[in-house]
Order: C-alpha cells, then structure tokens, then sequence
C-alpha cells in the first residue's frame, strides 16, 4: 500500500471550511436548543396537565427517533407539505429537535435535585419567587446541569456528522467528496477521523474534568 | 390547660405573636388540631413535645411557609397577609433557622449572610458587609467569612446561618430544631450563640429536643401533642411539676426527672 | 394531499428483511460490545498500567469521534490497509461493536469504582484473593448500579444501527430509503419507519428509566 499524504495538505481549505460548518452547525443546534430545552423543561414543571402531556409526548418521542431518520423525514417529508428547508437548515432543525428534549430532562434533573430546603430558607428571608429563582435555585441548578449539558453538547458537536447524508458541507461531507475526487481514500479518511479527533478529544476531557469538579457529593 | 396569665412576662405591651384555634392539615392528616397560645416580645419560648406533634409546623406556619387551614395568625397586631408581597413584607421582620441549615452551598460563609439585606433591602453593598462583619464577630466566625459552608462543620454553619437571619434585623426569631442535626461536640457552640441572643432580649420561638436549654434560657414553655399544646408555663413548673399525664410521660421519654 | 401507503405492503418484505438486518445487527453488536466493554473496563481498573493506559486512550479517542467515521473508515479504509474487504454487514458489526464498548467500558469503570473501597477491605479481611472479591462481592454489586446506564446503551445501539445504512448495510432505514426513492412515496415511507424506529426504540428508554426511579435509592454507598 503507497500512501501519498501530500492529498490531505491539498484539501486543506476543504477541510477547514468543513471543519468551520461542523463548529457552526453545533453553535447555532445549542443557541436553539438551550431556550427550546428550558421552554419544554418549564411546560413540564407546569401545573397545567395538557402542557405536561404535550412536553411530555415530545420529550419522549425525540429521545426515541434516530438522528438521521429524522433528518430525512425533514428533507424528503416537509416538502410534501409545501415546507422547502436548505439542507443547513434542515441539520439545524433536526438537531435542535432532539437536543432540546434531552436539554429539558438536563435542565429538570438539575433544577428538582435543589432541595426544598434552599427555596424555604431563601423565602424565610423575605425573597421573591424571582429572586429566590436568580440568586438561589439557577445558580446552583446550572452547577449541578454542567457535567450533563456537556455531555451533551460533545454528543451533538459529532452528530452533526449525521447531517453529511443530506449534503451539508460539514466535517464529513466534504471529506467524502474529497476522497471520491482524489481516490485516495485512506488518506482522506484518517485524516477526517484524526481531524474529528483533534477537535473532539479535548471536549471529552474537558467533560471528564467538569464531572469530577461538579460531581454531586452529599 | 393555659396557667394563669399574670405568672407570665406581662409587660404591658400587646404579644407580637397571638395564634387563636390554628388549624394545618396535610391531606387526611392533621398537624395543627386548634392552637391557641401566645407569644410575648422579649420573651424566648421553646416547644417541646414527641416527634411530629406539629411544633416545626407551627413555626412554618409563623412566617407563611405554610399556608393554614383554619383559625388565625396574628403577628405584631395584624393577621399574616394573604399574597405573595406582602407575606415577604412579614418574613422580613422574622428571621428562621432551619433544622439542616440551608445555607446557600454557591456561596461563602459572608456572601450568605449579606445577600439578603442586599437583594431584599436593597441595602448597599459596603452597609451590608459592615453589618456582615459584626455578625460574624457575634457568632464568633470572622476568620471563616470567605469560607464555604461545605468547608465549615455542621456547628459553624448553624452560626453562619443564625447570623443570615439576624442580618435582616429581624423582630422574633424563628428556630426549627437548630441543633437535631449536629454532632454531639458542636451542639454547645450553637446553643451558646442563642443563649446570648436570648440575653440581648431577643424575642425567640425555639423548637428544640435540648431540654437543659429549654429549662435554663426560655421564659415559658408549650407542651405540643398530636397537634395540640396540651400544657404551658413557666420552665420550673413544666419541668418540676407537670400535670399532664402526656407530659410527664415525654419528660420521661427523654430522660427529665419528674 | 392524498396518502397512499400501498408501497409498503407491496414491498413488505423487502422491508422486513431490513427490519432484520437492524435487530440482528443491533443485537449482536450489543453482544459483542458488552463482552468487550465489559473487559476494558474491569482491565482499566484492575490491569497493570501500561495497559489502563493504552486502553484509556482508546476509549476517550472513541469518545471523540463520530459513530459515523468510524463507520465510513471501517468500511472504506480499514480494507485496504489490511488487503482483505469487508461486507458491509461486518464492517458495521465491528465498528458498532468496538465503539458501543468504549462506551460500556466506562459504565462497568465507573460502577465498580462507585464500590466502596471498605468492601474490597472487608473482603480482603476475610481472606479472599483479588478475582474472589471482584467476582463475589464487586461484581454482584456493581451490575445492579449500572442497569439503568447500560438499558441506555441498549437504545443508542439501536439509533446507531441506523447510520450504517451510509454504507449501504441493507437495514431497515437502507431499504426504506430505496423504497421511497422508486415510488416516490416518502412521506409514507419514512413516516412509517419514524413509527416503527419509535416502537422498537421507546420501549427500551422506558425501562431504562424505569429502572433509574427503582434503583435511585441505591445511590453511591
């Protein structure tokens, strides 16, 4: 086997612009999903029974439906319903689907597991519900949320992989356009995983060190 | 039942807590049966009685962290407000200590005490750290101002805690069983703080299962049993010469001599 | 807008075929990762260090990267280097497998390492050698503290099992897609097996937290 390595240094820009597409794919999937998780988390605190259910329906049925089927249902499906979506778009869509119901049970476990106690003593002193909220409870909660939010977020930053199969110009997709042009299909692949790795391992230390700052000790 | 007033502190003045026939109950259960009793101001009144006999929940009815079911709670003259504002209008003025302390764990051991004088007062910054001080000098804790409460034992937390309240100058009070929750070692440093309290003529409504304490600092003492207080008085005659049958019995469940 | 779901009974087996080939496939990836998950994790907390090293280093690469590169390198990649070629189907299995068991491996890590150490101590003080007290009195523990983290990983086989249609492992998503493309019905298609992945996958995720509401008292000790 001859390898010629020189390929990947020729697609360098292809990579790069790659790489810049998969940051923002997840950028933007986490500024949609962090409002969209805490609105469904709110829906399913509520004491309304029929935002519970919705939430409830939403959360459940997000958590069960594989990433890249529902990329292609909005791809293929929506259009039937007058809905034409760039593929960009689409990935955002989909993405932020399923990020924000796993946002909103982050969001929940961290804002149940602040003990009844804390709002007691914040209100004991003559708080607001809002402030109690600001100074008390979110604090803490967000605290408690961060070694599971970013798990999450490393999860999305390599499902946006997924979004390829429609032709979004991230990580994936040009690299696979890169090997198909070049034929040098080994060094174009190991080079999309080494460049996937360089960007995801520090993540998934950086998750490793959050769990053990934040671990919960009581 | 109620011994005859004038044996009491009467100063003169109107109680600055009256409960007249309090009723609480937690769906078929019922905490509070028809509490009447009062409250003077300068007066440290300690509930005794078995567990879950609805002592802690008087209290949290005091400052409306429970709303009741019947009867009335008047506090300085007036009944406790209905609506969110002005209840916290009353919780100013009354300061609790929780059983399991609650200090805010994201915060140190100054930032606990002056954060409500701050967001609640609005008092200002450098006013509020002042007064901080003085707490923690009170209780006895300067050197751990910048600590966390995750740092600091189970006894200087309780301190920590006491001074919170106190930072909103407060007029009663309220203790939820400050030292059920200690180590035996650290209990004394609690209690200690309070007795001072109670010496600056503090008005106080203490829960406590600490009996010697109850004997040595309260002004008068309530019996509680099954959501009742079923006897009331000064702390020799309750300790010395019960006349309730139930109360003799928990005397001697936790070990008084009667 | 009318529906017309007759493609699918036309082409029902076509379809079943590929329902198949995602059980079997996401049931013997799970297998397999389990049995392989299950040995890096008890390696990286009972094996010399050399070896919690290079194992270490594993995991947290498999933690980095995609399922779907992975794939796409095993399939595409592995082959040449090694001069033999892999169906598809294989090649799925083995990427699956060796990228769910990174995984798994820091679930069975991380439930032993939630034992207390006094009960290594109290074994040990009983006079049981190192592979007793795992098997006897780690283990028993461990297993039960893990479930409801493991039924999760049992869902995420499953949706990962999806993404191997890329490389034309003929699955259930593989066929449905080639069904919709030649009948131009993929609305139905692909709704329909948004229904079927839903039914296959929910009942998983909630048993799983059922589990997690039963077990939660077990707590770290």
């Amino acid at each position: 086997m001859n390898l010629d390595w020189s390929i990947v240094w020729e697609y360098r820009w292809a990579f790069l612009f790659g790489v810049m597409n998969t940051v923002l794919l997840a950028v933007v999937t986490m500024l949609v999903a962090i409002p969209g998780g805490i609105v469904i988390m709110l829906m399913r605190n509520s004491p309304v029974r029929a935002l519970r259910g919705i939430a409830t329906v939403y959360v459940e049925t997000f958590r069960a439906t594989p990433l890249i089927l529902l990329v292609y249902w909005i791809f293929y499906v929506m259009p039937r319903f007058g809905v034409h979506l760039p593929p960009f778009l689409t990935g955002v869509v989909a993405l932020s689907l399923i990020v924000s119901a796993y946002n909103s049970e982050t969001f929940r476990a961290g804002v149940n597991s602040i003990r009844k106690g804390q709002s007691d003593a914040g209100l004991a002193l003559g708080m607001s519900k809002w402030q109690l909220q600001v100074k008390v409870i979110l604090p803490q909660a967000l605290r408690r949320v961060l070694p599971a939010f970013s798990n999450t977020w490393v999860s999305l930053f390599k499902d946006t992989s997924l979004v390829s199969v429609i032709a979004v110009s991230e990580l994936s997709y040009v690299s696979l356009q890169a090997r198909a042009e070049s034929f040098r299909i080994f060094e174009i692949l190991t080079a999309m995983a080494a460049i996937y790795w360089c960007l995801g391992y520090p993540q998934a230390k950086l998750v490793d060190w959050l769990n053990r700052k934040y671990e919960v000790k009581e | 039942m109620s011994r005859m007033d004038h044996q009491r502190n009467a100063i003169g003045k109107p109680p600055i807590v009256t409960y007249n026939n309090v009723e609480k109950c937690y769906g078929d259960f019922t905490a509070l049966n028809g509490v009447t009793a009062e409250v003077n101001r300068g007066e440290v009144v300690c509930l005794i009685g078995p567990s879950g006999s609805g002592k802690s929940t008087l209290l949290r009815c005091t400052n409306a962290l429970e709303q009741i079911n019947g009867g009335e709670i008047i506090f300085d003259g007036a009944p406790l407000p209905k609506g969110e504002n002005n209840v916290r209008l009353v919780r100013r003025r009354m300061g609790m200590v929780f059983q399991s302390f609650e200090l805010f764990p994201h915060m140190t051991a100054i930032e606990n005490i002056n954060c409500a004088p701050v967001t609640v007062l609005g008092m200002p910054k450098r006013e509020a750290e002042e007064l901080s001080y003085s707490l923690l000098k009170k209780v006895g804790l300067v050197e751990k101002a910048h600590s966390y409460p995750s740092m600091l034992s189970g006894g200087q937390q309780q301190r920590i805690a006491i001074a919170r309240a106190l930072a909103m100058g407060p007029e009663v009070m309220l203790f939820d069983e400050p030292t059920s929750a200690l180590d035996p070692e650290t209990v004394g440093e609690v209690l200690s703080v309070m007795s001072d309290l109670a010496g600056e003529g503090m008005t106080m409504i203490v829960v406590t299962h600490e009996m010697s304490f109850a004997r040595r600092v309260s002004d008068w003492i309530m019996v509680f049993d099954k959501g009742r207080v079923i006897e009331e008085g000064r702390p020799d005659n309750i300790f010395k010469h019960p006349t309730e049958g139930r109360t003799k019995e928990f005397l001697r469940h936790v070990g008084v001599e009667v | 807008m009318e529906f017309d779901f007759s493609p699918i009974f036309e082409n029902w087996r076509y379809l079943r075929d590929g329902l198949l080939i995602t059980i079997s496939l996401s049931v013997l990836s799970i297998i397999a990762a389990s049995i392989l998950g299950g040995a890096i994790g008890l390696a990286r907390v009972y094996g010399p260090r050399w070896l919690a090293g290079v194992l270490a280093f594993y995991v947290d690469s498999a933690r980095s990267i995609p399922a779907l590169v992975v794939l796409i390198w095993m399939y595409f990649a592995f082959p040449l280097m090694v001069g033999i070629s892999l169906p598809p189907f294989w090649a799925a299995f083995i990427a699956l497998s060796a990228y769910i068991a990174a995984y798994i491996s820091e679930i069975v890590r991380g439930g032993v390492l939630s034992i207390r150490s006094g009960q290594t101590r109290a074994a040990k003080a009983l006079g049981m050698s190192q592979n007793q007290t795992i098997l006897k009195i780690i283990l028993p523990q461990a297993v039960v503290r893990i479930l409801p983290q493991y039924g999760n990983m049992l869902s995420i086989t499953v949706k990962n099992s999806a993404i191997c249609s890329v490389i034309a492992v003929p699955d259930y998503l593989q066929n449905s897609g080639i069904v919709a493309a030649q009948t131009y019905r993929p609305l139905e298609i692909y709704t329909v097996a948004l229904i079927v992945y839903i039914a296959m996958i929910l009942p998983l995720t909630r048993s799983t937290d059922w589990l997690y509401s039963r077990l939660s008292h077990l707590g770290r000790s």
